[in-house]
Order: C-alpha cells, then sequence, then structure tokens
C-alpha cells in the first residue's frame, strides 16, 4: 500500500465513521427539530393517526363497508336529524356504512399512494444511479425519455393506461410508478453526477473498489435522504390523483374501497346528502395536509442546502 | 438597475397575460350559453344533454340520444304517435300493400330540404336502400330486410322487401329510417353533408361543436308550416349530473335530460323548475352466460338468481319509486306485449336458497358481473344492490364496473363471465326487435342462450303477415323465456326531464325530444 | 444563443418520437376500434373487412412506421369518431383551453405571491401555520369536487355566475378559480421557500440592520428578487395545470381539449388522442423554455453553455 492509497482509505474511514458517529445524535437532532417546528409536529401526529387507522380498520370499523342495505339508503349522520348511533357518519345511497367506508378507504388510499411512489423510486434510484454514474449514451437516452415523461401530464398518462388495461389495484399502483419515476431518476442522475466527483468515491473508485459495490455502498446511501424528501409529497398527490381517476370512471374496482372512489361515487349527491362526499373528502385533506407538513419538515432536516 | 428591469419585465409578462386571456373570451364570445335568461320572450330553446351526439350519419349511430336530435332536423316517411300507439304516415301521404312483400307509397306534395330541393321518390330510394345494402353501417341489421325501392314516378315508389315483412312501417319510423338529401349527398359527397347536413325537418342544422353544442334554427319552408314558438334550438352538453342539475335550476337551460333520483325533490321544490316524467321504453336486464361450463347454464340457478332479487326495493329505493318491475322487456304500447308478465316480479330468498340446493350448490358458488356505470339510470347502483342481494343466498358476486366502450368491446369479444348488466331500448316498438336476443346464433360466443321453440317462433313471426297469429306467437315465446328464465329481467326504466316553468312539454315514451311539441307557457 | 436554440431542438424532436412511439404503442396494446364502429352484432367478416380497410391488419411496426411518415407531413390521421382530420380538432379546441389555463394562472398567482410572501416573512408563526395550511387544503382538494361546490354555492345558491358555458368573465371564473387553487398551493409553497432564502440574504440583513422599515425591506428588496423564480414556477406548473384543465372541464363543460381527449381516449378515438398529447407536450416543452430563456435573461450569472 502506497501512501496515496493510505490516505484514501483513511478519507473512506472516516467519512464511514461520520455516519455511525452521525446515528447517535441524529435522533437526538431531529427530536429536536420536529419540535420546533409546530407544522411538523402536526404532520408527523396526523398521519401516525392515520396510519393505525388503516392497520386496524377492521377492528375500528363498525361494519363491512360493502354491505348494502336497500332500506338505510341515504340516512345522515348521527347528529342531524333522522340519524341514528348505528350510523355515526351516516350511509351512502346503497345503504353501506360511510365511517366504515372512510375507515377501509384508508387502506386503499395509502396502499396505492405509497407503494406506487416506492414502485416509482425503485426504478428512478436504480435508473437515475446507473445514468449519472457511467453516464454516455445511456445518460443520454434517459434524459430524453425523461423529458418525455415529463411533457405529458400524469394524469393524462394515467388515462390512457387505465383506459387500455382497466382499472384494478395492481393496475393503478404500476400505472402512478411509471408514470412517476421520472422525476427520481432525474433528481438521482443529478446527485449522483456530482457524488462521482468527490473525493470519497474518487477514493474507492482508485482503490479499485468494483463499480457495482460504490454505487450500492457510496452513491445510494447519499441520494435516500433526497428521496425521502419528494417521496413523502409524491405520497399526497398520488391519493388526489387516485381521487381523480375515480372521477373519469376509471377509479379501482368494488368490493375494493378508497377515498377517491367514496369521494367520486358521492359527488352527485353533494346538494341532497352532503355527507356521502364530505368525509372522505375531509379524509384526504387531513391526511395529505400531515403528509405535506411532514414532508416540509423532513425536507428541513435532511436537505443540506436549507440546512445551513 | 438590474432589479428594476426584472420588475419591469415581470409586469409585461403579467399584463400579456390578461390581454391574451380577455382577447381569448372575446374571440369565442358569440353565444356564452348559459345565460339564456326566463325571459318569456326569449325564442332560443336551450336544452342539457348528458352526451354528445355521435354523428350526422343517420345510419351509422343506432344511439337513442342521438336520434332525440336528428328527429328535429329530419322526417321519417312513417312516425309512431306516442299518443295511441299508432304508426301514423309523415312524409307519405298514400300508402297500400300490394302484395306480401311490396308496399306502395306516395309523398306528400312540396316538402323541401332545408336547401330548396324538392322531397322526391330519388331521395327515399337512395336513404333506404344505403342502408339495406351497405353492411358497414350500425342500422344495417334493422333494414337488410329490404332488397330495393323502386321509383315509379316523381312522388311514388315501392319497397320491395326479401321476405314478408309484417313490421315494415314500424322499420322505417325509427332511427336510421330518415329520409336524406340524395342530390344534394352524390352532388357533394357524404362528407360534406356530415359536415352541413339538411333534412326536411322543422329545424335546420347551423353548428356542431363537437362535446359542446349542437345548434339549429327554425326552417321557414317546413311543410308543416314554419314553427313559431323557437327561432333557434340548442342542444348543450353537460356530461356531470349535478353540473347538469344546477344549469336547470339556476335557469341556464329549459330541459335538462337524466336527471338524477336524488335530485328529483331539489328540482320539484325549487321555483321556476318541476320534473317531467315519463316509462321509457328501455327495460334494465341481467343478460346470463349460457355457456357450458357456467353455472348460469343451468336454469335453477338461473332462477335462483332471480328469485334473489328483490326488483320492486331496487325501485323504491334507488330509483325512488319510479320504474316498474317486469319479467319481460316487451313493454306496454310495443306490439306483442303480454301483460302478464309486465308489472310483476319474482322474489323468494328461501326458494332461491333452495333451487341453489336443488342444481348442486348448498353453499352458492362464485360468479363474475360486468356492469357499465353512468349509462342507465342509476347503473352502477342498482348493480351493487343485486350484488348484496345475490351475497344474501350466498352467491358471491365480484362485481366489475366498465367504461362502456370497454364494456361494449369485452361483450363483442364474448370475454364477458357470468352476467352483465344491460338497458335496452326499443324504438321499433317491436317484440321482433326486443326478442332478437333470444337468436342463438346472434350471440354465439357470448350469450349461448339456445331454445329451439323459441327460435322456432320468433321464426315464424317474423315474417307471419297474419297480425293475430303474429302476436299470439310472440306471446307464447315471451311465456317460454320467462318460465326458463333465459335472462333477469330487472324493470321498465323512467324518462326523468328537468323542465322549466317557462316551457311546456310532455316527455315521450320513444325518449325523443321532438321541439315542435313544446311551447312557451 | 443560435447554438443554444439549435441544441434544445436537437433535444426536443427525439422526446416527441418518444412520446408518439408510447402513445402510439399503448392505443395499439389497447386493441383497435374496430369493435366499436360496428353495431353490438357486427360479423366477424365485417370486423375483418373494415380492420383491412382502415389498414389495421399490419404489423405494429408498420403502423407505427406510416404513422410517423404521416406525423413528419403534418397529418395526424383522420378521427374515427368525426370523420375529421384529428389536428384541427384538436386545434378547434385549444383556444379554450388556453383561456381557462391563463386565467387560471391569473388566479393562482392572485392567491399564491401574496400568501407565499407573507407565510416566508412569519416564518414558524401561527400565521405561517394557518397560511401553509391554507394552500395545503386547497392543493388537497380534488378539483372535482371543489368545482362542484363553488357551482353549488356560487351559482346555484347565491346565483352570481352561470354553471357553465364560456364568452365572458362571469363564465370564466368559477372554472378558474377550481383550477387555479390547486397550482396555488404548489406555488405558494415554492415562492415561500424563496422568499426565506431571499430574506436570508446578506443585503437583506443589512438593509434590516440599517433600520428600514421592514414592509420595505420585504416589498422593495425581497419581493423583486423572488420575481424571477416565479416566473419559472409559473412555468413548470404547466404539466400539472394541463392535467387540472382535464377535470376542470368536465364540470364546468367547458369546450376545451379536455373534454375531446377524455372521450377520445374511453372511445379509442387513437388519432386525437395523439394528436391532443403530442400538442400538449410541445406546450409544455415550450413553456418550459420560455422559462428557461427568461431565466436566462433576468439572471444574467447562468451562461449559455
Amino acid at each position: 500500500m502506497n501512501e496515496e492509497q493510505m490516505k484514501n482509505s483513511a478519507v473512506i474511514e472516516e467519512s464511514m465513521n461520520k455516519t455511525v458517529g452521525r446515528k447517535v445524535s441524529k435522533v437526538k437532532r431531529w427530536f429536536n427539530l420536529l419540535l420546533q417546528s409546530k407544522t411538523g409536529t402536526v404532520g408527523l401526529v396526523i398521519v401516525i393517526f392515520i396510519v393505525f387507522v388503516a392497520i386496524f380498520a377492521p377492528i375500528l370499523a363498525p361494519y363491512d363497508p360493502n354491505v348494502v342495505n336497500p332500506t338505510e339508503v341515504h340516512k345522515p349522520p348521527a347528529w342531524m336529524e333522522g340519524g341514528s348511533n348505528k350510523h355515526i357518519l351516516g350511509t351512502d345511497n346503497v345503504g353501506r356504512d360511510i365511517l366504515s367506508r372512510v375507515i377501509y378507504g384508508s387502506q386503499i388510499s395509502l396502499l396505492v399512494g405509497i407503494t406506487s411512489v416506492i414502485l416509482a423510486g425503485i426504478i428512478g434510484i436504480v435508473i437515475g444511479l446507473l445514468a449519472g454514474f457511467y453516464g454516455g449514451i445511456f445518460d443520454h437516452l434517459l434524459m430524453r425519455l425523461v423529458d418525455s415523461f415529463l411533457a405529458v401530464p400524469n394524469i393524462l398518462f394515467a388515462l390512457v393506461i387505465i383506459s387500455v388495461f382497466g382499472s384494478g389495484v395492481t393496475t393503478l399502483i404500476v400505472v402512478l410508478g411509471i408514470t412517476n419515476w421520472v422525476v427520481y431518476a432525474r433528481m438521482v442522475r443529478g446527485e449522483s453526477l456530482s457524488l462521482k466527483e468527490r473525493d470519497f468515491v474518487r477514493a474507492a473508485k482508485s482503490m479499485g473498489v468494483k463499480n457495482r459495490n460504490i454505487i450500492i455502498r457510496h452513491l445510494f446511501p447519499n441520494v435516500i435522504s433526497s428521496f425521502i424528501v419528494i417521496s413523502t409529497l409524491s405520497v399526497a398527490t398520488t391519493i388526489i390523483l387516485e381521487a381523480s381517476l375515480s372521477f373519469l370512471g376509471l377509479g379501482i374496482q368494488p368490493p375494493q374501497v378508497s377515498w377517491g372512489t367514496i369521494l367520486s361515487d358521492g359527488r352527485d349527491y353533494i346538494a341532497t346528502s352532503w355527507w356521502l362526499a364530505t368525509f372522505p373528502g375531509i379524509a384526504i385533506t387531513i391526511t395529505v395536509l400531515g403528509i405535506i407538513f411532514l414532508g416540509d419538515w423532513l425536507r428541513d432536516i435532511l436537505d443540506p442546502r436549507l440546512n445551513k | 438597475m438590474e432589479k428594476k428591469r426584472v420588475f419591469i419585465i415581470g409586469l409585461i409578462l403579467l399584463i400579456s397575460l390578461l390581454v391574451a386571456c380577455s382577447n381569448g373570451a372575446k374571440k369565442s364570445g358569440s353565444d356564452g350559453g348559459g345565460t339564456s335568461s326566463t325571459n318569456k320572450e326569449d325564442r332560443t330553446l336551450e336544452i342539457a344533454l348528458g352526451t354528445d351526439m355521435v354523428t350526422f350519419d343517420v345510419h351509422d349511430h343506432v344511439n337513442t340520444s342521438t336520434e332525440s336530435i336528428h328527429v328535429n332536423m329530419f322526417n321519417y316517411l312513417f312516425k309512431r304517435d306516442n299518443d295511441t300507439g299508432e304508426i301514423e304516415p309523415e312524409l307519405v301521404d298514400t300508402y297500400e300493400l300490394i302484395d306480401d312483400t311490396t308496399w306502395e307509397m306516395t309523398l306528400k306534395d312540396g316538402v323541401t330540404f332545408h336547401n330548396g330541393d324538392e322531397l322526391t321518390s330519388e331521395d327515399v330510394k337512395f336513404s333506404l336502400e344505403r342502408v339495406a345494402h351497405d353492411s358497414n353501417l350500425l342500422d344495417h341489421i334493422n333494414y337488410n330486410q329490404i332488397k330495393e325501392v323502386e321509383i315509379i314516378d316523381d312522388l311514388s315508389f315501392r319497397i320491395i322487401t326479401h321476405n314478408p315483412e309484417p313490421a315494415l312501417l314500424n322499420r322505417i319510423s325509427r332511427i336510421g329510417s330518415a329520409i336524406l338529401p340524395a342530390r344534394y349527398i352524390e352532388e357533394n359527397g357524404m362528407e360534406h353533408f356530415l359536415k352541413e347536413p339538411i333534412g326536411t325537418g322543422p329545424f335546420k342544422f347551423v353548428n356542431w361543436i363537437r362535446d359542446d353544442r349542437i345548434e339549429f334554427e327554425v326552417y321557414e319552408d317546413y311543410f308543416k308550416g314554419k314553427n313559431e314558438e323557437w327561432d333557434k334550438v340548442v342542444f348543450r352538453i353537460i356530461p356531470e349530473n349535478s353540473t347538469r342539475v344546477s344549469e336547470l335550476l339556476t335557469g341556464g337551460v329549459d330541459l335538462a335530460v337524466n336527471m338524477p333520483p336524488s335530485d328529483w325533490d331539489r328540482i320539484n321544490s325549487t321555483e321556476g323548475v318541476s320534473l317531467a316524467q315519463e316509462t321509457s321504453n328501455r327495460t334494465l336486464m341481467i343478460f346470463l352466460r349460457s355457456t357450458e361450463g357456467y353455472p348460469t347454464a343451468d336454469k335453477k340457478v338461473r332462477q335462483a338468481i332471480d328469485y334473489a332479487i328483490d326488483n320492486q326495493a331496487i325501485i323504491d329505493n334507488i330509483l325512488h319509486g319510479s320504474g316498474v318491475p317486469t319479467i319481460t322487456r316487451v313493454a306496454p304500447g310495443n306490439f306483442g306485449f303480454h301483460e302478464d308478465l309486465y308489472d310483476t316480479y319474482n322474489y323468494d330468498p328461501e326458494k332461491s336458497k333452495e333451487l341453489l340446493k336443488e342444481a348442486g350448490y348448498p353453499d352458492g358458488f362464485e360468479m363474475t358481473f360486468h356492469s357499465p356505470r353512468g349509462r342507465y339510470l342509476q347503473d352502477a347502483e342498482i348493480a351493487e344492490m343485486v350484488t348484496g342481494m345475490l351475497s344474501e343466498v350466498g352467491i358471491k358476486v365480484n362485481l366489475e364496473f366498465l367504461e362502456w366502450s370497454n364494456f361494449v368491446e369485452m361483450r363483442n369479444a364474448g370475454e364477458n363471465e357470468d352476467a352483465f348488466l344491460l338497458g335496452l331500448g326499443n324504438s321499433m316498438f317491436d317484440a321482433a326487435n326486443a326478442l332478437d336476443w333470444y337468436n342463438y346464433e346472434r350471440f354465439e360466443g357470448q350469450i349461448d342462450y339456445l331454445n329451439e321453440e323459441v327460435e322456432e317462433l320468433l321464426e315464424a313471426a317474423e315474417q307471419n303477415m297474419n297480425v293475430e297469429e303474429r302476436e299470439e306467437q310472440y306471446k307464447e315465446a315471451q311465456e317460454l323465456l320467462a318460465d326458463d328464465t333465459a335472462h333477469i329481467v330487472l324493470h321498465q326504466e323512467s324518462i326523468n326531464i328537468g323542465v322549466s316553468d317557462r316551457i311546456q312539454y310532455e316527455p315521450t315514451m320513444d325518449e325523443m325530444i321532438y321541439v315542435e311539441t313544446i311551447t312557451r307557457k | 444563443m443560435f447554438n443554444y436554440l439549435l441544441k434544445i431542438i436537437a433535444q426536443i424532436i427525439p422526446v416527441l418520437i418518444i412520446i408518439s412511439f408510447i402513445v402510439f404503442a399503448l392505443v395499439f396494446i389497447a386493441g383497435d376500434p374496430v369493435a366499436l364502429m360496428l353495431p353490438e352484432d357486427a360479423s366477424t367478416e365485417d370486423i375483418a373487412l373494415l380492420r383491412e380497410s382502415l389498414g389495421l391488419d399490419q404489423p405494429f411496426i408498420v403502423q407505427y412506421g406510416n404513422y410517423l411518415l404521416q406525423l413528419v407531413q403534418g397529418d395526424f390521421g383522420e378521427s374515427f369518431r368525426y370523420g375529421e382530420d384529428a389536428f384541427k380538432l384538436v386545434m378547434e379546441r385549444l383556444p379554450a383551453s388556453l383561456e381557462l389555463g391563463i386565467a387560471a394562472i391569473i388566479v393562482a398567482i392572485i392567491i399564491s405571491v401574496p400568501l407565499g410572501i407573507w407565510s416566508a416573512t412569519k416564518r414558524n408563526t401561527s400565521i405561517d401555520l394557518l397560511a401553509t395550511g391554507g394552500a395545503v387544503i386547497g392543493k388537497a382538494m380534488p378539483n372535482f369536487w371543489l368545482g362542484i361546490m363553488l357551482i353549488l354555492i356560487f351559482s346555484v345558491h347565491l346565483g352570481l355566475f352561470p354553471v357553465t358555458g364560456r364568452g365572458t368573465i362571469a363564465h370564466l371564473i368559477l372554472p378558474a378559480v377550481t383550477l387555479g387553487t390547486g397550482i396555488a398551493a404548489e406555488m405558494t409553497r415554492l415562492i415561500r421557500s424563496n422568499m426565506i432564502e431571499v430574506l436570508s440574504q446578506d443585503y437583506i440583513k443589512t438593509a434590516r440592520s440599517k433600520g428600514l422599515h421592514s414592509f420595505k425591506v420585504v416589498y422593495k428588496h425581497a419581493f423583486r428578487n423572488s420575481l424571477i423564480p416565479v416566473i419559472t414556477i409559473t412555468a413548470l406548473q404547466t404539466s400539472t395545470l394541463i392535467g387540472g384543465t382535464l377535470i376542470t372541464e368536465t364540470v364546468f363543460s367547458w369546450p376545451g381539449l379536455g373534454q375531446l381527449l377524455i372521450q377520445a381516449v374511453h372511445t379509442r378515438d387513437m388519432a386525437i388522442v395523439q394528436a391532443a398529447v403530442i400538442t400538449i407536450a410541445v406546450i409544455v416543452i415550450l413553456m418550459n423554455l420560455i422559462a428557461d430563456i427568461l431565466y436566462r435573461i433576468l439572471d444574467p450569472r447562468i451562461k449559455y453553455n
């Protein structure tokens, strides 16, 4: 081992030690930052609550969300005239319990929102890392592909794809995944372009570390924080996008139920039975609010540019 | 310095946006629509529809909503009187049955197209033979019974059919029966006609902006006399139900079709508008697949499904009481109507379970049910309710909603599973059209229902010139079908139109909107 | 500058080819529209005949090749549904959509600029929470729900605006607010973070320390500097904006591209879908280009390279 190599390995070691050492103080630092940010606290509480509801939906929901009842249609919420404690948030146009539907709806809405973003993230990160690291013709092609996807509105892409393949939870997740991946690909590519010029990557390279290992060990951990920041916001947009697709008649199929479909099914009754569309609407609004607040807070913590 | 420049450029940008905007607004400023007031002197009639017209090719749409627009600019040779149910001559003056396959007719004198051309036998020949001979046209199947039209003189002609055709007059008084201007089309081409169509009707075409509006103006030289009520008729396309209702409530339109049941009370309690209802000639049905391998191939299973569904509960709770339960598709007012099968239904969950047990499904079974959404009155809600009712007797239904074009495609490809929901109208007002759905060959690979006895009866009736005997044959066929529960007939739909108080309008069973019958109060 | 433009064009052409390929492939997989064009009881021969006459029996790559050749000649094909030139139909509808889009941007600017600045100056206070919260609610409300609510409140109950139709400013307000609210939320957030950055710059701090009134500092110095990002942010919202018009136009029966496009997707009117998607892509690319150029003009620190 010559002198230079030794120096390089020292650099790597140092950067690794930093990461380990950071972990302990990080939790504390995060917690402090959380308390500093009112919005962050609110966001976190909301998100935890919604996730809790989604996980324990079968226990929390008073009824099966799909049981219809011809004699109990359009029953108003309990506190209104004609309402009863049997259906706290009332019933819908075929007599299903709204509270149960909204509770169960959280499952699909979150599932679609989170998994499609993860899918988009995986595709985007892999392609972005490769393009950024290797560059050349692959990078060139990728950027054109990214431009193409960015030039067509998400919802339009989803509209065309779903009308071709039919609507279902899986299709929806895949569709939203492949319409969103470019955002991550572009971001990751940019980050890895600058990362590969950094000392510790150069050092690793000169020590003969395999490209694959450099990407996995050095580039990947460094792009993950940017990913988390963007992806929280994507979860929010995806939940709304799902509702919009339901509106266009391309939502998910029964017996599955999402906030988007409840809201969209209830839209004809906004003037006459307002509770059909209002409660899923409130659920979406609160969730998106929570996620965006949480996302902003995460950005403040994780985005080094704003952290100076 | 630099900051100032930034500011100025920003300002210029904002202003140019504003200018562009107001320019855009001005350019399109001709007729905004939605502004028609309740002014009694306003001679523009605005009608809100849920879907756009398909085409001006009268032979190529088979679409009731499209036809409801066409009837205002075209005429048929005959027209069904919605009050009496009789088929009356319209463009025709005199007519006579020469033999079983030949009708001789004379046109009214002095009928003109919107370009001034006189209506002649040539036009009749062109129109009827076009649809009778061109198998690419959607309505071909309903007109291919016609062999040819023989011209006698300018106003007289003979319609010759391949076989005896007892329902010919029904056939030529419906969708696809409009008489087109032969010379105009031959000189300018069909494409030109589709862009600037002319007919003989009371209103002439002005403009069609896709998915937005179709405009007509009164035709001065209409052969029954110029319409004195309206100078202009505008059909506006407003797909969202709630928007269409709102537009009616605010006086933006005079008529609005397909008012959802949940808004009926609201419409009736709002000053200035009311709801006009009529029974439609459309029947909502669940088609079951009789292909071998499907549980529904078994008569007992089909009956079990029938007995599990409470038709009246659907009508009462989903349709707010409007609709008539029935077990046949042939409604009153149609030739071949069977009274005993109408305004009745089968419902007995216990018997249903019993039948399932007998059929070998004591624990029920699983089936797939396809339904369109937003095509028929409360179709999605009805499908969901049916799904719930079937689960009560142990049948697990996987309900799948499809967008209309996917729905049509699925059926054409024979990819439909155990059951699908469909609402069928009958513009012929003859059982021949309604019962054609039990023709095995026509839906082979899609429905596969075969009942030889029924087929024989239908074949015999199709060419039977003896009216009474023919009626009996259709009635018998319906009895056999009901007994075999070929499909599930749910109910006869209702027509629900929101009407402004400034006009007088009665909906008709054929779902057409005859502007001629609409008057200002 | 010339080289810059040349480079941009060299980038745009492959993008358009990729888009046309993706959409063409999707429509191809979807199956041809022949089944929809014939009656419910058409025979298989009828279907085969029509398919052949439309050239739909050819292999995929041949069909796509033919399509590209036509595209180069400016021919987007004919709409199955309307029997008219697809591109012409799209162009007929574009003005209405542009009008709505521009009005929505104006609404969004009116809402987001003051709100963004305000919340930035009151960072992390309850006012900030309220302002950003309000903006987020605007984003979180699905467009169609907001549109229906606005109609019910402002048209049906208050009778202030017409429900549908186009032609006057009154017709434009409700759809523009519906569409504008969604993008206003995004813009508020971006303007806020931009302002925070500007406010932390040294010269602002200096101005403040000199004792200048904070209102003056914010609006004279900080706001002007945050105008550049406002312009680019606005341009970058084009894609979201067009996506939003699909929904808003349906709710208000606005006679723009949205209605035409949605119907075309549902009826597999391939020519219109293609023409519309490519037109939209060109608009988005152009807007981004304009933003880029403006940014370079306004901020001389960035060089053409």
